[in-house]
């Protein structure tokens, strides 16, 4: 089932040094690339379907075509490598295994939008991934793949790392530019866009990482070859990080749209130990929980999971089999996303510390049924109402367990009352 | 005035100035949109969601109206039930961690969270988990008391220190509900105008050492005044109370906004002066350091002023136009020299590029206007010569003993006509106790050329007498500030065409500055 397209070289044995990389085809577009006009360009990457890998979904070329024209301002890159989505481990690999795919994705992008400067925010807590990130890009530039003329063509890029704090939220495209700028990170209120106005209140484009990865193999094979690959509104590959109860837990490459169970089975070795199957998390921790019943009919694209009422999000799926208690799942995720809520707007900043006390009320015995229901509502109360969408990260999957396993609530509570 | 744009608001059709968000918009038209973290100073942040309303047919249907400029046909849902809802919720989230100590915070009366939770919410608390608990009594410095509990981290005092007095003390430190509005170690607020921190926090976070447990506000009487502290001639509230057996007496001053002017901000020397209004007053007429009765003094200067050979009347650069107007005729009756000398109320250097001037004569345009001469070499040569020198209310001691003065003045029979228990006047002879500015109206022109009036705001037990009506009793005609008017307008051709009594609130900007010296 797997198809090797970003992870083409993941297997090659020191594929992340240039040389064995240009060996196995790193940086063979750019003649060809430089031979297309920015327009074709964007206009291939718009006819390959490519959508943003970062969660969102967003088709790659349409947010570039949002960039305005003929302003007298730079345009930046800002390469998102803040993963920091539980149970996201995709971006790693390519940092770590082929950071060369990520920097020829970033030329081709680059050239694409007229870009000169691109920055590569990159989560804090990756040490040994922002080494070999920066030793890639040190490569390249000495193999003249970055600096004043890309590959001998006459187009100057430079690319700059930016190692994150530590905070979740940086993830989130504004607030990234936020912390470029060396200002707390914290989300900013849309409108403008990053596209009009974002880093340095220039025109920004962000995309993540797994998104300008799949840029060379677009360009060189054609949007024809990528989109030969998932389903007609959700084409290409995903780099899919399996985790949880399941017999085979990692990184796998996939085309999209293929039935999640059949993979789970196929791909991953089934729920461990012959469990049964409780849950499954489809696209990262902030994507609402598939029942069972749901899982057997639900396909690894975005419009399936929208039917499903979840989200495609990052690819990071969680197996859960039936030993887990759902309550304490709900308390470690409230957890999590309370300690990272930037503290900017009021609902998310005092909510999500209400809710998570809540439920330390449920689980230490002394909880109500109209705690439940007050968890519910605060779930509706907190939700969008927000400058960023890291409250809905909580409280659209929470709003899940609570509606989907609300026995497993009631019974914290009713086995405290007996 | 800016174009019009007509938009609907719950379906009603209004018309409001474009250019401006929805909470300005419509406050002009009296539609209250709730906010803590917008001000009109300060700009829009969008964190508080208090302010988010509904636009029909709007992409995204909820925005923050801070941040949401009016636009022509605009459909806004303010009474919509998922809007009050939202109102209702944020309110809740603000207030499940706020200690809830109205009874003892000074704010109660003028607080945001209670004014929006008795027109907003009015449930009842759902909140049964432990608060988070947080910083207390915390010395910012410059008079700053911050409470971390009461805070809504709307961080307006941040913004206004990076923003207005560029200084930058307060941030915001940590994330989530653990957030806290912080001075960095050892480096408190260092700056003149610190105290308005006080006056935008729109909770009892912020609080005024000075002020701070002294009056509940539902006491004080806000009354419209001009700071006389320097000649920027800032637009602030009088908070005064009479209480009861007790005497008018003012609590505190706070900013008013004058966008003529100040904007929305007043310094600290200036917002503290008010302990002056209420300290070291005069309140008894003396004659040679004995008390004496008010109408006996009268009689008294009287009495030396038909006898003086060649008097010489000092006038204070903080009177009013019209007390200006009225001693100049009262000098001229008595055939007196008139001298408004004041350089020594300036002081070079102290002022800054924003509200603070060098020059703290509150009216030295108006001795302009009037052509009152104020330089020393006038004063210098009238006090050689003349034998009784009458001063009404000027501080020839302000910023310190002037020797070559001091040993003038010790030589001259003096009558001061003072607010002020002040060691310029220990040397006179007989003492009349006079209005302070905060006792009297009148109007006076800053250093912009701003002509503003004010009201008399305080009525003390024993009021004390205006330096006009002092001159009425010396034998003047003037016996009120309309009454100087006719005059004041025939003499000075730049205030010709002004109706004092139809001064509006944010002043007038006076024209022709330079030739207006010429009398009519």
């Amino acid at each position: 089932m797997e198809v090797k397209i970003l992870s083409a070289k993941f297997d090659i044995e020191d594929a992340h040094l240039i040389a064995v990389a240009k060996d196995h085809g790193a940086y063979q577009t750019l003649d060809k690339l430089f031979s297309m006009s920015p327009e074709d360009v964007i206009n291939e990457v718009k006819e390959s379907g490519l959508r943003g890998r970062g969660g969102a979904g967003f088709p790659a070329g349409v947010k570039w075509s949002f960039l305005p024209k003929d302003l007298d301002k730079p345009t930046y890159l800002a390469v998102n490598s803040d993963e920091s989505e539980p149970a996201t481990f995709k971006d790693r690999y390519i940092l770590v295994k082929d950071p060369h795919l990520l920097i020829e994705g970033i030329i081709i992008c680059c050239y694409a939008i007229n870009c000169h400067d691109a920055y590569i925010y990159i989560r804090g807590e990756y040490t040994s991934q922002v080494k070999a990130l920066q030793r890639a890009i040190d490569e390249a530039y000495e193999a003249g793949y970055l600096g004043e003329s890309v590959g001998g063509h006459d187009f100057r890029l430079d690319v700059t790392v930016h190692r994150g704090a530590g905070a979740y939220v940086c993830g989130e495209e504004t607030a990234l530019l936020e912390s470029i700028e060396g200002k707390k990170g914290q989300p900013r209120s849309k409108p403008p866009f990053p596209a009009v106005v974002g880093l340095y209140d220039c025109p920004t484009i962000i995309n993540n990482v797994q998104t300008i990865a799949s840029l060379p193999f677009i360009i060189q094979e054609g949007a024809d070859a990528y989109k030969a690959h998932g389903t007609e509104k959700s084409s290409g590959t995903h780099l899919f990080g399996i985790s949880g109860h399941v017999e085979k837990p990692g990184m796998y490459e996939l085309p999209l749209g293929l039935p999640l169970m059949e993979v789970l089975d196929r791909v991953a070795g089934g729920v461990w130990k012959g469990r049964k199957l409780k849950g499954v998390i489809p696209g990262g921790s902030s994507t609402p929980v598939l029942t069972p019943e749901e899982a057997k009919t639900v396909s690894l694209d975005y419009e399936s999971m929208a039917e499903h009422k979840t989200m495609f999000g990052s690819g990071g799926i969680v197996v859960l089999d039936e030993t887990v208690d759902i309550v304490k799942l709900v308390e470690n995720l409230i957890h999590f996303y309370h300690h990272e809520s930037c503290g900017q707007c009021t609902p998310c900043r005092e909510g999500l510390g209400w809710m998570l006390k809540i439920v330390k009320k449920i689980i230490a015995g002394e909880g109500s049924m109209a705690d439940i229901d007050l968890l519910v509502e605060l779930c509706d109360n907190i939700e969008m109402k927000t400058v960023c969408v890291l409250s809905a990260a909580c409280t659209m999957p929470v709003r899940s367990y609570l509606n989907k396993f609300r026995d497993e609530f009631e019974a914290y509570v009713t086995d405290a009352a007996s | 005035m800016a174009e019009l744009v007509k938009l609907f608001v719950n379906g009603q059709e209004v018309e409001v100035e474009s250019g401006k968000n929805l909470i300005d918009a419509l406050r002009v038209v009296g539609i209250e949109i709730p906010h803590f973290c917008y001000h009109p100073a300060l700009g829009a942040d969008g964190n508080c969601r208090m302010c988010l309303v509904g636009i029909e047919d709007g992409r995204p249907p909820l925005v923050p109206a801070c941040k949401t400029p009016v636009q022509e046909g605009m459909k806004v849902l303010l009474d919509a039930e998922h809007i009050k809802k939202i109102q209702r919720d944020v309110l809740e989230f603000e207030l499940i961690n706020h200690p809830v100590d109205c009874p003892v915070c000074d704010q109660a009366g003028e607080c945001a969270l209670q004014d929006y939770y008795m027109n907003y919410s009015l449930d009842d608390s759902r909140m049964q988990v432990a608060q988070v608990t947080k910083g207390k009594r915390m010395d910012f410095g410059c008079g700053v008391v911050h409470d971390q509990e009461r805070c809504v981290l709307c961080g307006r005092c941040v913004r206004f220190t990076r923003q207005i007095t560029k200084t930058g003390e307060l941030g915001i430190v940590n994330r989530t509900d653990a957030a806290r509005v912080s001075i960095f170690p050892g480096k408190p607020l260092n700056n003149r105008y610190a105290l308005n921190i006080v006056d935008i926090c729109p909770v009892g976070a912020m609080t005024s050492s000075d002020f701070r447990f002294r009056q509940r506000v539902w006491f004080l009487k806000k009354d419209p005044g001009i700071c006389h502290g320097c000649s920027k001639g800032c637009a602030i509230y009088i908070d005064h109370h009479r209480e009861k057996y007790k005497d008018d007496v003012i609590y505190r001053y706070r900013a008013r906004t004058n966008l003529n002017v100040n904007g929305y901000f007043i310094c600290d020397d200036g917002r503290l002066s008010y302990a002056g209004e209420n300290e070291n007053r005069q309140t008894s007429a003396l004659a040679d350091g004995a008390v004496i009765g008010f109408d006996e003094g009268i009689e008294l200067v009287r009495e030396r002023l038909d006898r003086a050979r060649k008097p010489l009347m000092l006038i204070s650069p903080d009177c009013s136009l019209e007390q200006m107007w009225a001693v100049q005729r009262i000098a001229t009756l008595y055939g007196a020299e008139l001298s408004g000398y004041s350089d020594n109320y300036i002081i070079d250097g102290d002022g800054d590029e924003y509200l603070i001037n060098d020059d703290k004569a509150a009216n030295r345009r108006g001795l302009e206007l009037l052509e009152i001469d104020f330089s020393r070499a006038q004063f210098l040569t009238g006090l050689q010569h003349t034998d009784l020198l009458v001063n009404f209310n000027n501080d020839l001691f302000f910023g310190g003993v002037d020797e070559e003065l001091k040993s003038l003045l010790d030589k001259t029979q003096s009558i001061a006509v003072c607010s002020h228990q002040l060691q310029v006047y220990e040397s006179a002879s007989i003492v009349l106790p006079t209005a302070s500015y905060s006792e009297y109206g009148g109007t006076i022109i800053n250093e912009d050329n701003v002509l503003q009036r004010f009201e008399k705001a305080l009525f003390k037990n024993e009021d004390p007498k205006d330096v006009l009506e002092i001159t009425r009793l010396l034998g003047g005609a003037i016996n009120d500030a309309p009454h100087a008017w006719p005059g004041i307008k025939q003499s000075v051709a730049c205030l010709a065409d002004i109706d004092p009594q139809a001064i509006p609130a944010e002043g007038i900007k006076l024209q022709n500055s330079e030739d207006t010296n010429v009398g009519a």
